[in-house]
Protein backbone atom coordinates (compact mmCIF):
# COMPACT_ATOMS: atom_id res chain seq x y z
CA UNK A 1 0.00 0.00 0.00
CA UNK A 2 1.27 3.37 1.07
CA UNK A 3 4.64 2.85 -0.54
CA UNK A 4 7.02 5.73 -0.05
CA UNK A 5 6.94 8.31 -2.79
CA UNK A 6 10.08 7.57 -4.78
CA UNK A 7 12.82 10.04 -5.37
CA UNK A 8 12.87 11.58 -1.91
CA UNK A 9 16.33 12.27 -0.62
CA UNK A 10 17.79 11.03 2.63
CA UNK A 11 15.73 7.88 2.98
CA UNK A 12 16.44 4.79 5.12
CA UNK A 13 17.84 1.53 3.85
CA UNK A 14 21.21 3.12 4.49
CA UNK A 15 20.56 2.38 8.14
CA UNK A 16 22.41 -0.58 9.48
CA UNK A 17 20.76 -1.58 12.76
CA UNK A 18 23.05 -3.23 15.27
CA UNK A 19 21.94 -6.77 15.93
CA UNK A 20 21.22 -6.32 19.62
CA UNK A 21 17.68 -7.64 19.15
CA UNK A 22 19.00 -10.24 16.77
CA UNK A 23 19.52 -9.11 13.18
CA UNK A 24 16.41 -10.77 11.81
CA UNK A 25 14.22 -9.44 14.61
CA UNK A 26 15.61 -5.92 14.33
CA UNK A 27 14.97 -5.91 10.62
CA UNK A 28 11.38 -7.06 11.18
CA UNK A 29 10.83 -4.40 13.84
CA UNK A 30 12.22 -1.75 11.50
CA UNK A 31 9.76 -2.86 8.83
CA UNK A 32 6.97 -2.70 11.37
CA UNK A 33 8.10 0.79 12.32
CA UNK A 34 8.04 1.77 8.65
CA UNK A 35 4.46 0.47 8.48
CA UNK A 36 3.61 2.44 11.63
CA UNK A 37 5.03 5.59 10.03
CA UNK A 38 2.93 5.00 6.91
CA UNK A 39 -0.16 4.41 9.05
CA UNK A 40 0.45 7.54 11.08
CA UNK A 41 0.81 9.51 7.86
CA UNK A 42 -2.42 7.96 6.56
CA UNK A 43 -4.32 9.04 9.65
CA UNK A 44 -3.10 12.59 9.32
CA UNK A 45 -3.98 12.59 5.61
CA UNK A 46 -7.56 11.44 6.09
CA UNK A 47 -8.40 13.39 9.22
CA UNK A 48 -9.95 16.20 7.20
CA UNK A 49 -11.87 13.88 4.90
CA UNK A 50 -13.68 11.47 7.16
CA UNK A 51 -17.36 11.66 7.93
CA UNK A 52 -18.58 12.81 11.30
CA UNK A 53 -19.25 9.33 12.66
CA UNK A 54 -15.70 8.27 11.87
CA UNK A 55 -13.97 11.14 13.60
CA UNK A 56 -13.67 9.39 16.95
CA UNK A 57 -12.35 6.19 15.40
CA UNK A 58 -9.76 8.16 13.46
CA UNK A 59 -8.70 10.21 16.47
CA UNK A 60 -8.29 7.07 18.58
CA UNK A 61 -6.37 5.31 15.83
CA UNK A 62 -4.05 8.25 15.31
CA UNK A 63 -3.31 8.52 19.03
CA UNK A 64 -2.63 4.78 19.29
CA UNK A 65 -0.26 4.97 16.36
CA UNK A 66 1.71 7.82 17.83
CA UNK A 67 2.16 6.07 21.17
CA UNK A 68 3.16 2.81 19.56
CA UNK A 69 5.58 4.47 17.15
CA UNK A 70 7.34 6.27 19.99
CA UNK A 71 7.65 3.04 21.95
CA UNK A 72 9.07 1.18 18.96
CA UNK A 73 11.60 3.93 18.29
CA UNK A 74 12.71 3.80 21.91
CA UNK A 75 12.92 0.01 21.78
CA UNK A 76 15.15 0.14 18.72
CA UNK A 77 17.39 2.80 20.18
CA UNK A 78 17.74 0.80 23.40
CA UNK A 79 18.83 -2.12 21.27
CA UNK A 80 21.49 0.03 19.65
CA UNK A 81 19.68 0.45 16.33
CA UNK A 82 18.75 3.64 14.52
CA UNK A 83 14.97 3.73 14.02
CA UNK A 84 13.95 4.17 10.38
CA UNK A 85 12.64 7.70 9.86
CA UNK A 86 9.25 8.41 8.30
CA UNK A 87 9.05 9.21 4.60
CA UNK A 88 8.00 12.77 3.76
CA UNK A 89 5.00 11.34 1.91
CA UNK A 90 3.54 8.01 0.83
CA UNK A 91 1.69 6.83 -2.24
CA UNK A 92 -1.79 5.57 -1.35
CA UNK A 93 -2.94 2.69 -3.54
CA UNK A 94 -5.92 4.79 -4.64
CA UNK A 95 -6.50 8.52 -4.66
CA UNK A 96 -7.98 9.64 -1.37
CA UNK A 97 -10.81 12.00 -2.17
CA UNK A 98 -13.74 11.22 0.10
CA UNK A 99 -14.80 9.41 3.25
CA UNK A 100 -14.99 6.02 1.54
CA UNK A 101 -11.52 6.17 -0.01
CA UNK A 102 -10.19 7.60 3.27
CA UNK A 103 -11.55 4.59 5.16
CA UNK A 104 -10.07 2.30 2.55
CA UNK A 105 -6.64 3.85 3.03
CA UNK A 106 -6.87 3.39 6.80
CA UNK A 107 -7.87 -0.25 6.42
CA UNK A 108 -4.93 -0.77 4.07
CA UNK A 109 -2.58 0.92 6.53
CA UNK A 110 -3.86 -1.19 9.44
CA UNK A 111 -3.62 -4.33 7.33
CA UNK A 112 -0.01 -3.55 6.44
CA UNK A 113 0.81 -2.86 10.08
CA UNK A 114 -0.83 -6.14 11.14
CA UNK A 115 1.24 -8.00 8.56
CA UNK A 116 4.46 -6.35 9.67
CA UNK A 117 3.82 -7.19 13.33
CA UNK A 118 2.92 -10.77 12.57
CA UNK A 119 6.24 -11.01 10.72
CA UNK A 120 7.96 -9.85 13.93
CA UNK A 121 6.26 -12.70 15.84
CA UNK A 122 7.77 -15.13 13.37
CA UNK A 123 11.27 -13.71 13.67
CA UNK A 124 11.98 -13.55 17.37
CA UNK A 125 12.05 -15.87 20.38
CA UNK A 126 12.18 -12.94 22.79
CA UNK A 127 9.01 -13.18 24.84
CA UNK A 128 8.79 -9.47 25.57
CA UNK A 129 9.09 -8.58 21.90
CA UNK A 130 6.54 -11.24 20.99
CA UNK A 131 4.13 -9.81 23.54
CA UNK A 132 4.60 -6.33 22.11
CA UNK A 133 4.18 -7.56 18.54
CA UNK A 134 1.04 -9.50 19.51
CA UNK A 135 -0.49 -6.42 21.11
CA UNK A 136 0.34 -4.36 18.01
CA UNK A 137 -1.10 -7.02 15.70
CA UNK A 138 -4.35 -7.31 17.67
CA UNK A 139 -4.67 -3.52 17.96
CA UNK A 140 -4.28 -3.14 14.19
CA UNK A 141 -6.89 -5.84 13.54
CA UNK A 142 -9.40 -4.32 15.95
CA UNK A 143 -8.82 -0.83 14.58
CA UNK A 144 -9.34 -2.07 11.00
CA UNK A 145 -12.66 -3.55 12.14
CA UNK A 146 -13.68 -0.27 13.78
CA UNK A 147 -12.85 1.71 10.65
CA UNK A 148 -14.78 -0.73 8.44
CA UNK A 149 -17.79 -0.54 10.74
CA UNK A 150 -17.71 3.27 10.93
CA UNK A 151 -17.45 3.41 7.13
CA UNK A 152 -20.18 0.73 6.76
CA UNK A 153 -17.84 -1.52 4.81
CA UNK A 154 -18.32 -5.29 4.77
CA UNK A 155 -17.01 -7.71 5.77
CA UNK A 156 -15.93 -6.26 9.09
CA UNK A 157 -13.29 -8.87 9.83
CA UNK A 158 -10.76 -11.19 8.21
CA UNK A 159 -10.05 -14.70 9.53
CA UNK A 160 -6.27 -14.28 9.85
CA UNK A 161 -5.26 -10.65 10.45
CA UNK A 162 -1.65 -10.11 9.45
CA UNK A 163 -1.35 -13.28 7.42
CA UNK A 164 0.43 -12.65 4.15
CA UNK A 165 -1.30 -13.34 0.88
CA UNK B 1 -0.49 18.05 1.41
CA UNK B 2 -3.90 16.52 0.98
CA UNK B 3 -3.92 16.34 -2.77
CA UNK B 4 -0.27 15.97 -3.68
CA UNK B 5 0.31 12.42 -2.48
CA UNK B 6 -3.00 11.21 -3.90
CA UNK B 7 -2.48 12.53 -7.37
CA UNK B 8 -2.32 9.55 -9.69
CA UNK B 9 0.53 11.05 -11.67
CA UNK B 10 3.03 8.86 -13.48
CA UNK B 11 5.53 7.22 -11.18
CA UNK B 12 9.00 6.52 -12.47
CA UNK B 13 8.92 3.11 -10.88
CA UNK B 14 6.65 1.09 -8.71
CA UNK B 15 7.73 -0.39 -5.48
CA UNK B 16 6.60 -3.68 -4.14
CA UNK B 17 3.86 -3.33 -1.65
CA UNK B 18 5.02 -3.97 1.85
CA UNK B 19 2.68 -6.90 2.29
CA UNK B 20 4.06 -8.54 -0.84
CA UNK B 21 7.61 -8.23 0.38
CA UNK B 22 6.68 -9.75 3.72
CA UNK B 23 4.84 -12.59 2.06
CA UNK B 24 7.90 -13.50 0.06
CA UNK B 25 10.08 -13.28 3.13
CA UNK B 26 7.75 -15.53 5.10
CA UNK B 27 7.64 -18.40 2.65
CA UNK B 28 11.20 -19.70 3.03
CA UNK B 29 10.95 -19.21 6.77
CA UNK B 30 8.06 -21.63 7.11
CA UNK B 31 9.87 -24.14 4.95
CA UNK B 32 13.00 -23.86 7.05
CA UNK B 33 11.10 -24.51 10.26
CA UNK B 34 9.66 -27.69 8.84
CA UNK B 35 13.08 -29.19 8.61
CA UNK B 36 14.53 -27.97 11.88
CA UNK B 37 11.90 -28.55 14.56
CA UNK B 38 11.15 -32.17 15.41
CA UNK B 39 7.80 -32.53 17.16
CA UNK B 40 7.99 -32.99 20.93
CA UNK B 41 6.38 -36.13 22.34
CA UNK B 42 2.81 -36.08 23.58
CA UNK B 43 -0.28 -34.50 22.11
CA UNK B 44 0.17 -31.44 19.96
CA UNK B 45 -0.53 -28.29 22.02
CA UNK B 46 -2.64 -27.00 19.13
CA UNK B 47 -5.13 -29.84 19.41
CA UNK B 48 -7.30 -28.24 22.13
CA UNK B 49 -7.31 -25.01 20.11
CA UNK B 50 -8.49 -26.86 17.00
CA UNK B 51 -11.24 -28.58 19.01
CA UNK B 52 -12.35 -25.29 20.54
CA UNK B 53 -12.40 -23.61 17.15
CA UNK B 54 -14.65 -26.37 15.79
CA UNK B 55 -16.97 -26.10 18.80
CA UNK B 56 -17.17 -22.32 18.44
CA UNK B 57 -17.96 -22.65 14.73
CA UNK B 58 -20.77 -25.10 15.54
CA UNK B 59 -22.20 -22.82 18.22
CA UNK B 60 -22.06 -19.79 15.93
CA UNK B 61 -23.66 -21.74 13.11
CA UNK B 62 -26.49 -22.82 15.42
CA UNK B 63 -27.01 -19.21 16.53
CA UNK B 64 -27.07 -17.93 12.95
CA UNK B 65 -29.52 -20.65 11.87
CA UNK B 66 -31.79 -20.03 14.85
CA UNK B 67 -31.93 -16.31 14.19
CA UNK B 68 -32.86 -16.69 10.56
CA UNK B 69 -33.93 -13.29 9.30
CA UNK B 70 -34.33 -11.79 12.77
CA UNK B 71 -31.59 -9.82 14.50
CA UNK B 72 -29.65 -9.12 11.36
CA UNK B 73 -26.55 -7.65 12.98
CA UNK B 74 -26.21 -10.58 15.34
CA UNK B 75 -26.88 -13.06 12.54
CA UNK B 76 -24.15 -11.47 10.43
CA UNK B 77 -21.74 -11.52 13.35
CA UNK B 78 -22.58 -15.15 14.08
CA UNK B 79 -21.95 -16.04 10.44
CA UNK B 80 -18.56 -14.36 10.60
CA UNK B 81 -17.71 -16.20 13.83
CA UNK B 82 -18.74 -19.50 12.25
CA UNK B 83 -16.68 -18.92 9.10
CA UNK B 84 -13.57 -17.60 10.85
CA UNK B 85 -13.52 -20.21 13.60
CA UNK B 86 -13.93 -22.94 10.98
CA UNK B 87 -10.95 -21.47 9.12
CA UNK B 88 -8.98 -21.41 12.38
CA UNK B 89 -9.76 -25.08 13.02
CA UNK B 90 -8.60 -25.98 9.53
CA UNK B 91 -5.39 -23.99 9.89
CA UNK B 92 -4.63 -25.65 13.23
CA UNK B 93 -5.38 -29.10 11.80
CA UNK B 94 -3.09 -28.40 8.87
CA UNK B 95 -0.28 -27.31 11.16
CA UNK B 96 -0.78 -30.34 13.43
CA UNK B 97 -0.56 -32.64 10.40
CA UNK B 98 2.48 -30.79 9.09
CA UNK B 99 4.31 -31.20 12.39
CA UNK B 100 3.61 -34.94 12.49
CA UNK B 101 3.29 -36.31 9.02
CA UNK B 102 1.88 -39.79 8.98
CA UNK B 103 0.33 -39.66 12.43
CA UNK B 104 -3.32 -40.23 11.79
CA UNK B 105 -4.03 -39.62 15.45
CA UNK B 106 -3.14 -35.97 15.08
CA UNK B 107 -6.00 -35.59 12.66
CA UNK B 108 -9.21 -35.04 14.56
CA UNK B 109 -11.99 -37.43 13.64
CA UNK B 110 -14.03 -35.94 10.82
CA UNK B 111 -17.09 -37.19 12.70
CA UNK B 112 -16.77 -34.17 15.00
CA UNK B 113 -18.13 -31.93 12.27
CA UNK B 114 -21.08 -34.27 11.79
CA UNK B 115 -21.98 -34.20 15.47
CA UNK B 116 -25.41 -32.76 16.20
CA UNK B 117 -25.17 -28.98 16.47
CA UNK B 118 -25.42 -27.56 19.98
CA UNK B 119 -28.81 -26.14 20.89
CA UNK B 120 -28.75 -22.38 20.33
CA UNK B 121 -29.07 -20.18 23.40
CA UNK B 122 -32.73 -19.36 24.13
CA UNK B 123 -32.59 -15.61 23.47
CA UNK B 124 -30.61 -13.31 21.22
CA UNK B 125 -29.00 -11.68 24.24
CA UNK B 126 -27.96 -15.07 25.60
CA UNK B 127 -26.62 -16.04 22.18
CA UNK B 128 -24.55 -12.89 21.99
CA UNK B 129 -23.11 -13.50 25.45
CA UNK B 130 -22.36 -17.13 24.63
CA UNK B 131 -20.50 -16.13 21.46
CA UNK B 132 -18.58 -13.37 23.20
CA UNK B 133 -17.58 -15.70 26.04
CA UNK B 134 -16.46 -18.37 23.57
CA UNK B 135 -14.36 -15.85 21.65
CA UNK B 136 -12.80 -14.53 24.82
CA UNK B 137 -11.79 -18.02 25.92
CA UNK B 138 -10.42 -18.77 22.45
CA UNK B 139 -8.47 -15.54 22.38
CA UNK B 140 -6.94 -16.23 25.79
CA UNK B 141 -6.02 -19.79 24.86
CA UNK B 142 -4.24 -18.70 21.67
CA UNK B 143 -2.63 -15.69 23.34
CA UNK B 144 -1.15 -17.87 26.09
CA UNK B 145 0.78 -19.96 23.56
CA UNK B 146 2.29 -17.03 21.62
CA UNK B 147 5.30 -16.29 23.87
CA UNK B 148 6.74 -19.81 23.75
CA UNK B 149 5.46 -21.33 20.49
CA UNK B 150 7.89 -22.13 17.67
CA UNK B 151 8.28 -19.09 15.44
CA UNK B 152 6.15 -20.26 12.56
CA UNK B 153 3.33 -21.07 14.97
CA UNK B 154 3.63 -17.77 16.80
CA UNK B 155 2.43 -15.99 13.65
CA UNK B 156 -0.62 -18.21 13.22
CA UNK B 157 -1.48 -17.98 16.93
CA UNK B 158 -1.12 -14.20 16.78
CA UNK B 159 -3.48 -13.97 13.82
CA UNK B 160 -6.06 -16.18 15.56
CA UNK B 161 -5.79 -14.08 18.72
CA UNK B 162 -6.33 -10.91 16.68
CA UNK B 163 -9.22 -12.49 14.78
CA UNK B 164 -11.05 -13.52 17.98
CA UNK B 165 -10.57 -10.06 19.41
CA UNK B 166 -11.90 -8.34 16.30
CA UNK B 167 -14.90 -10.70 16.21
CA UNK B 168 -15.65 -9.70 19.78
CA UNK B 169 -15.45 -6.10 18.65
CA UNK B 170 -18.12 -6.85 16.05
CA UNK B 171 -20.37 -8.39 18.71
CA UNK B 172 -19.83 -5.49 21.12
Amino acid sequence: MTSPVPGQPGQPSSNSPKPALGGEATEAVQRALAAEHAAEWSYSLVSVLVAKDMEKVVATGAAQRRTRRETVERMLRDAGATPVPPQPAYQPPRPVTDAASAAELLVTAETDAAGAWRAVLERTDDQGLRQFALDALTAAAVQATRVRRAARQAPLTVPFPGQPG
Amino acid sequence: MTSEPSRPGPLPRRRFLLAGVLAMAAAPLAAACTATSPPPPGPDPLEPLAARARADAALARAVADALGGAGQDLAQAANAVAAHRKAHAEAFDQEIRRARPGTGAATPPPASSDAPPPPPPPTAAAAKTALADALKAAEQEARALVPTAPRHRAGLLGSVTASCLSLREVLA
